[in-house]
């Protein structure tokens, strides 16, 4: 269990030391280098800190993993909570997803093509399209995209119901708030993530042939071929592991519990880094992808 | 159930709606991996070719190899062979694989820009099919590789341009002794000057000239004189004919000693036939002289034999007469 409701015995300590930290960070922020010294746990905490933040979101994240693979989260009356978030987290999104996939496609497309023409490469144009487009950029889009419109808010959800004490009353009245609330949302967004991902692969891909031989069938056979040489098996196992990767960051991150979080009320700036962290670390499995396709 | 407490309002058909969603996705993802294997030839049914190079560089598994510019099989597998060449296997769809003969070539060209080609050329489409597995060497044409060799090419190309326009270059020098020449050309003495040289020589030969032309004007002199002979020599010729040829002339003459001729000639005919009656009369006697010969021979031998008998019997006399002959040997 994640839950953090407060107790009321705690929360005037943590009022008292907010107050004090306060004091001292308004002092630093001033320049007053000295005060470090009234506070020394301050040199030590901050990278402890850090750490114990992200090892309890890697608790979250494995809890979550166990859940989605134990059949018990898939009881029939499990069903209708995984299909509204499955819905909500989907549905919603694919007008505007399927609009601006293919605005950016269509762009990057005429780029491409238009400059590999103008330097009499248009041979390659279609090796170019697939390795920006449908290996790299589509799916990083689609991270971020669900990442915004529905985990975010999702997550923020979840965190008003942690600070509610929503959470701890579902665990009293004997539900299982990791269950019946936390994973529906995190099956959602890996689900959305990889929908989308492979839905505009489609959809980008489509609109590459369209763009290279206009509507006839008589390319097909080509650009097959060249589609099936960037997809080597290497090539086509690292996307794939990015899009879950991407999906499981996506999913999890603004779910779990803020590793930053310290009781007090949350404000717009947490959701920023938030966002922060949830972008660096998909950046970092990028890298990681394109480490793994061109070393 | 969470119900009151999932904010997320609620959805008509949810459950129609969620299955849909999840279908959609199912066909899309297996879509998806059905057409990458299409596309990688996981459903072809394939032959070997098993290309052998001296080096494998740009080659890599899953590009293509052509034929007239259409792929027709891609690099399956890359290995290097005992002896120490690339073997490149191609795989080649049962479909595409008539196109390959045994006959066929293949190349490896990598251009300037853009990765390495593999090639197939067929000139005889009615050969035999290639079979599966064949193993075939590759050519390569590495355009490249040329760059330095042409590089230093050119580099003796332009040094030796450099040599020949320098400033001490025989080509420069002979370039100025021509336009020398060229302004002398175009001199008072013209090409004679040119070939000459010197002023000296030039009026020596224009001098030469001047005699040359009174040489002639005598020679033409010496014609016209032969011209007289020639007219007087026409004259004696015509003296001679008259000669020979006229009424009394040496031919008439000869005419009338050819008929005497021929009169003494009969003669002589009517001699001869009487001398060949003379000599068979001789040969008659040659003929009875032979047989006399032949006579006089036992003749001969006949006086022969009785001259020695005669001789014998004088010996037989002289032995039986002793006393008439002194046998002794008287000594000094």
């Amino acid at each position: 269990m994640t839950d953090t409701s407060p107790s009321p015995s705690s929360a005037s300590q943590r009022a008292l030391r907010r107050r004090v930290t306060g004091v001292i960070d308004a002092g630093i922020e001033l320049g007053d280098n000295a005060l470090l010294q009234i506070d020394p746990a301050r040199w030590s905490r901050s990278p402890v800190r850090w750490l114990r933040g992200w090892w309890i979101v890697a608790q979250f994240a494995a809890q979550m993993l166990v859940l989605a693979l134990s059949p018990s989260s898939y009881r029939r009356s499990q069903l209708p909570v995984i299909y509204r978030q499955l819905v909500a987290s989907t549905a919603p999104l694919l007008p505007g997803f399927v609009a601006l996939s293919a605005l950016l496609s269509l762009v990057i497309i005429r780029i491409v093509i238009a400059s590999a023409a103008a330097y009499g490469l248009s041979q390659y144009a279609l090796d170019v399209l697939v390795r920006t487009l449908v290996v790299e950029l589509l799916p990083l889009l689609v991270a971020l995209y669900v990442a915004l419109r529905f985990t975010m808010p999702s997550g923020q959800e979840v965190a008003g119901m942690r600070q509610q004490g929503v959470l701890h009353a579902l665990w009293r009245a004997g539900g299982d708030p990791a269950r019946d609330l936390l994973l529906p949302r995190v099956l959602a967004g890996v689900f959305s993530v990889v929908f989308l991902a492979a839905l505009s692969a489609v959809l980008s891909l489509v609109m590459t042939y369209v763009s290279l031989y206009g509507f006839t069938a008589w390319g097909f056979a080509a650009f097959t071929r060249a589609v099936g040489q960037v997809f080597t098996p290497a090539a086509t196992l690292i996307l794939a592991l990015k899009a879950f990767f991407f999906s499981l960051v996506v999913a999890m991150l603004p779910i779990a519990p803020n590793p930053r979080y310290d009781g007090a009320p949350l404000s717009r700036r947490d959701e920023i880094s938030q966002l922060g962290r949830v972008f660096v670390l998909i950046l970092l499995i990028e890298v990681v992808s394109l480490v793994g396709n061109y070393y | 159930m969470p119900e009151p407490i999932d904010s997320v309002p609620p959805v008509r058909h949810l459950e129609q709606k969620a299955r849909l969603l999840l279908l959609a996705m199912v066909l899309l993802v297996s879509v998806a991996v059905g057409y990458l294997m299409v596309a990688r030839g996981a459903f072809e049914r394939t032959q070997q070719v098993v290309l052998v190079a001296d080096d494998s560089e740009g080659i890599v598994v899953g590009m293509s190899m052509t034929f007239s510019g259409f792929p027709i099989g891609r690099v399956g597998r890359i290995e290097l062979s005992p002896e120490g060449n690339a073997r490149i296997i191609v795989d080649v769809p049962h479909k595409d694989a008539h196109w390959l003969r045994t006959s066929s070539v293949f190349t490896v060209e990598s251009g300037l820009v853009g990765g390495t080609r593999i090639r197939a050329f067929t000139g005889v489409l009615s050969d035999p099919l290639l079979p599966d597995g064949a193993e075939r060497k590759v050519l390569r044409g590495d355009a490249a590789a040329e760059i330095p060799r042409m590089v230093a090419s050119v580099r003796e190309l332009v040094n030796n341009l450099g040599a020949l326009t320098s400033q001490d270059a025989p080509l420069n020098a002979s370039l100025r002794n021509l336009q020398l020449a060229a302004e002398r050309l175009n001199g008072p003495r013209g090409a004679i000057g040119v070939l000459l040289g010197n002023d000296a020589d030039s009026r020596r030969l224009s001098q030469a000239l001047e005699r040359t032309n009174a040489l002639l004007a005598r020679v033409d002199g010496l014609v016209l004189r032969a011209d007289g002979i020639a007219q007087r020599t026409d004259g004696m010729i015509a003296r001679a004919d008259q000669q020979v040829f006229g009424q009394d002339g040496v031919v008439s003459e000869t005419r009338a000693t050819v008929v005497q001729l021929n009169g003494l000639l009969s003669d002589a005919r009517n001699s001869l036939k009487k001398v060949d009656a003379v000599l068979v009369e001789a040969q008659a006697i040659g003929a009875n002289t032979r047989e006399a010969t032949t006579d006089l021979g036992s003749l001969r031998t006949e006086v022969e034999a009785s001259l020695r008998k005669v001789e014998h019997l004088v010996n037989e006399i002289n032995r039986k007469w002793p006393f008439a002959r002194d046998a002794q040997i008287k000594l000094p």
